[in-house]
């Protein structure tokens, strides 16, 4: 009897084993990509007819032609080139025409590089967790992006390669050098190592843009043009300007929700500096101090949750919103909400209109702002583990330079893809759109450089100029930028900050709570789990940070 | 000696149809313990497993350091006793009745009741979202409003969820114990029962003194089993069910969703072997220990 229950209980027990192997990853959502990573349609034309590998200095561009040659020989001899395999994320999983776009590529790359290039392209949702398998498991995988993987997390876990190794950057990325401003270059040190080039795109957010379908307002008759222009552009308005269209909207439609709220209020509302990568301790005046304070104490956090209570009060919210944790703009395309508020940027009407699947009006109530982590967020790094970091860091340099790979990166093939217009933008091939194109990654944001090929239809063909102007002239930017911090040391405060957070922040910040006592309980919360040691441990790692750069 | 071989050669064709399981078990179990070295270092891709430095019980300390500590554990070993034995009474329960029924509908009830434990948590998690929704939810509209009640903002009050997760663990496992109980059941000698009811046994007494008394080993050990497992919580019905709700995590949060939340931006390998080998190692020691208790009692029923 006992012998046959054992070994009904082995056998229950090992398919039960065999059900649930593989579950418990999946499971797990991946992390949220970071909050700024909006999507970004536009490129520079006028880049695009050019094509220079750069070369500062004469030595320099011996070395890469001469590693060019060096690879050709052999390839010449073994009968096949070396391959360099790049590693990135969609939203949709590996693109149907990817073997297509990738013979392209190569047959491109053999020419000018003397090496095969292979794209990876991952699901979004599963690229965290493949990229640290791949990582750690000796897979061959040479460039890749660490959004999602985290930049900061990928240093500390020892994945990426010193790009500076041996005066590899100088010898073979004079092109990126030319592309992207020193200073920025430089955010991206973490210990005054380089560890990653910056995509190029808007560093700089213009806070609080709020979102109204078209529609909408002139369903309740809203004279748009009566509000100043801004600088990007968008009208110009107050809170109470957008608490006064609120109030009618609801009045109108009092079937839908106003406003699709959602937990971004001090990363898209406010210029408060998330000082490496997290609130619990923040710069709230980054341009003129590195005073880390509580931004959870503070009246920015103040105002935001008592605007929060009272769009509550007035039902603008709906009751469900701290389940639903669908998307902003989902909501919105979905119909049964009419806002949204996030940050905004040149060319983002024509992506927040595409995104809510409706005209979009961007009324543009904050400020312009640059944190000290915008530039570093998520930069392209090397495997350590690479096996030719010369080859694997000139394609580096030619992502940033080379226009017939950024575009067979970003658009895919002429005439299979997309077709060229006659005002130089570019639009779908014929017969092709977003549901049935082979490859559309729809990324551009996380590509090195996506201003040296073509433009989509509807946007400026100077956009990257516009942009590069944004980030120029933004009137905030944080003094800290490129400050990184590596908390491993405090991640018992870090783990038990992030629990207290996820108790009480939310509530305030969806507005379900009387900010008076719904601040009072976070605080509390807070403090408990160490907020004070883990504010001074920034403190004294961005003291060092400012002695050694020279900023007071 | 001789007789040994013989055995050993009887056996052969067992051993041949174990093997799979056992390779299973070997690769998927055995095969990864040396990794749990990573829990006492510092782990860096660069250097590999074996060559990151040691950094002792460092990688521990985040879960014990803090005044969560004692929540997360208190959560974690209640809610396991509790469905422990809501779970086990349950089973016993449907797989007497599923026993005891003779008509060939007894097929259909059995995978009717197997069902829910072939459901993905993400799913269960919107079913109880779709009943307890504060705008659109089933109880709210359609049992409270018509009664004249006040709907209730399920996700932000923390009194109803330890009967909710309790009711969703038990809809959702006991379909999956009560086959192994059923099992049993059947296995027991039918002749029993007959002469028990030829002895004027009624169909009462035949539960309470033939079946539950001869269903003890199983329960023993399946409880045992379940002991050795206290420490680890359901992530999915502690993280999708209450839709990780802040408001609700001092009822809900256990060891598994404060690690997981803890650790999403760290990425930290190392302090995530850390919490799975001080589970296991807890679990380990409590199985030892509720064996030899049981051992003590009565050796007959112990596992080893």
């Amino acid at each position: 009897m006992k012998k046959k229950i054992a070994s009904l209980l082995l056998s229950a027990t090992t398919a039960a084993m065999i059900f649930s192997g593989c579950g418990s990853a999946a499971t797990q959502t991946p992390a949220q990509s970071d909050t700024q990573t909006t999507k970004q349609e536009a490129t520079e034309q006028s880049n695009a007819e050019q094509k220079d590998d750069g070369g500062s200095s004469e030595a320099a561009s011996d070395k890469a032609a001469q590693a060019i040659a060096d690879r050709k020989a052999k390839a010449e001899k073994d009968g096949k080139y070396e391959k360099v395999v790049i590693a990135f994320f969609d939203w949709t999983g590996r693109p149907a025409g990817l073997d297509r776009i990738n013979e392209a590529l190569s047959a491109y790359t053999e020419e000018t590089l003397g090496l095969d290039v292979e794209l990876m392209i991952i699901d979004s949702a599963a690229y965290g967790e493949d990229m640290k398998l791949m990582l750690s498991s000796g897979e061959q995988v040479d460039l890749f992006s660490t959004c999602i993987l985290g930049y900061n997390p990928s240093i500390n876990n020892g994945y990426v390669l010193d790009l500076e190794e041996d005066g590899m950057f100088d010898d073979y990325c004079s092109g990126i050098k030319e592309k992207i401003r020193a200073d920025y270059l430089d955010a991206c040190r973490v210990g005054g190592v380089l560890y990653g080039t910056p995509p190029i795109k808007d560093y700089a957010i213009e806070t609080a843009a709020v979102c109204v379908g078209q529609e909408y307002l002139d369903a309740i008759g809203y004279d748009v043009t009566a509000l100043p222009t801004g600088e990007l552009g968008y009208p110009k308005a107050t809170w109470d300007d957008i608490n006064d269209i609120f109030t009618q909207l609801h009045a109108q439609f009092p079937d839908k929700y106003v406003m699709a709220i959602q937990d971004n209020e001090l990363t898209q509302g406010s210029s408060v500096d998330n000082i490496a990568g997290d609130y619990f301790g923040t710069l709230l005046d980054p341009q003129n101090s590195l005073k880390i304070e509580d931004v959870y104490a503070s009246d920015t956090f103040k105002e935001w949750a008592q605007r929060a209570y009272d769009w509550n009060q007035a039902g603008f919210i709906s009751q469900d919103a701290l389940t639903d944790t669908t998307g902003a703009s989902a909501k919105v395309k979905s119909g049964a909400y009419m806002a949204m508020m996030a940050c905004s940027k040149p060319g983002y009407k024509t992506q927040i209109s595409g995104e809510c699947g409706r005209d979009m009006v961007v009324f543009d109530v904050g400020e312009s702002f640059m944190s000290s982590s915008s530039v570093s967020s998520f930069p392209w790094c090397v495997n350590q583990n690479t096996e030719d970091p010369v080859a694997t860091i000139q394609v580096l340099n030619a992502l940033y330079t080379d226009s017939t790979i950024e575009t067979l990166m970003c658009w895919g093939q002429e005439g299979k893809e997309f077709k060229v217009n006659s005002d130089g933008t570019i639009s779908y091939a014929d017969g092709v759109d977003a549901n049935n194109s082979e490859y559309y990654p729809n990324v551009l944001w996380l590509m090195p450089n996506p201003y040296v090929t073509y433009v989509w239809e509807g946007d400026p063909l100077d956009l990257g100029q516009q942009i590069a102007d944004f980030n120029d002239n933004c009137t905030c930017k944080s003094k800290a930028l490129g400050f990184t911090w590596d908390n491993t040391d405090y991640a018992s405060e870090y783990t038990a900050l992030k629990n207290a957070y996820d108790e009480f922040g939310p509530k305030v910040v969806y507005g379900f709570v009387d900010p008076e006592t719904g601040i009072a309980e976070l605080e509390q919360a807070l403090k408990a789990a160490g907020l004070d040691d883990y504010m001074a441990g920034k403190q004294a790692a961005l003291d060092a940070w400012a002695a050694e750069n020279g900023i007071n | 000696m001789k007789n040994k071989r013989k055995n050993f050669k009887r056996y052969i064709p067992l051993y041949v149809m174990a093997f799979p399981g056992l390779l299973y078990l070997f690769i998927n179990n055995y095969l990864p313990l040396p990794g749990l070295i990573l829990a006492f270092k510092k782990f860096n891709a660069k250097k590999g497993i074996y060559g990151s430095p040691f950094v002792g019980f460092k990688n521990f300390k985040y879960l014990f350091a803090t005044k969560d500590a004692f929540v997360i554990t208190r959560n974690t070993i209640l809610y396991n006793l509790v469905f422990i034995i809501v779970n086990t009474i349950m089973a016993i329960f449907v797989a007497i009745l599923l026993a005891e029924m003779t008509s060939r509908i007894k097929k259909a009830y059995q995978s009717f009741i197997l069902l829910p434990y072939m459901i993905s948590m993400v799913i269960v998690s919107y079913l109880v979202f779709g009943f307890l929704s504060t705008e659109n939810g089933f109880i709210n509209n359609s049992i409270l409003k018509p009664l004249g009640m006040d709907p209730v903002s399920w996700y932000m009050e923390k009194k109803y969820w330890p009967f909710i997760l309790v009711f969703v663990s038990a809809w959702k496992g006991v379909g999956y114990n009560c086959v192994i109980y059923l099992a049993s059941i059947l296995g027991i000698d039918r002749s029993i029962y007959e002469s028990a009811s030829i002895d004027g046994a009624s169909k009462w007494q035949q539960i309470f003194k033939i079946t539950i008394p001869l269903l003890k080993p199983t329960i023993v050990m399946l409880t045992l089993l379940a002991i050795g497992r206290i420490f680890y919580s359901d992530f999915g019905l502690f993280y999708q069910v209450p839709q990780n709700q802040g408001a609700l995590f001092s009822v809900t949060n256990t060891i598994d969703t404060y690690v997981y939340r803890g650790l999403l931006e760290l990425g930290d390998m190392s302090m995530s072997s850390a919490a799975g080998l001080y589970q296991s190692l807890v679990g380990f020691i409590l199985v030892l220990g509720s064996n030899l208790i049981v051992k003590k009692i009565d050796p007959d029923y112990a596992l080893f």
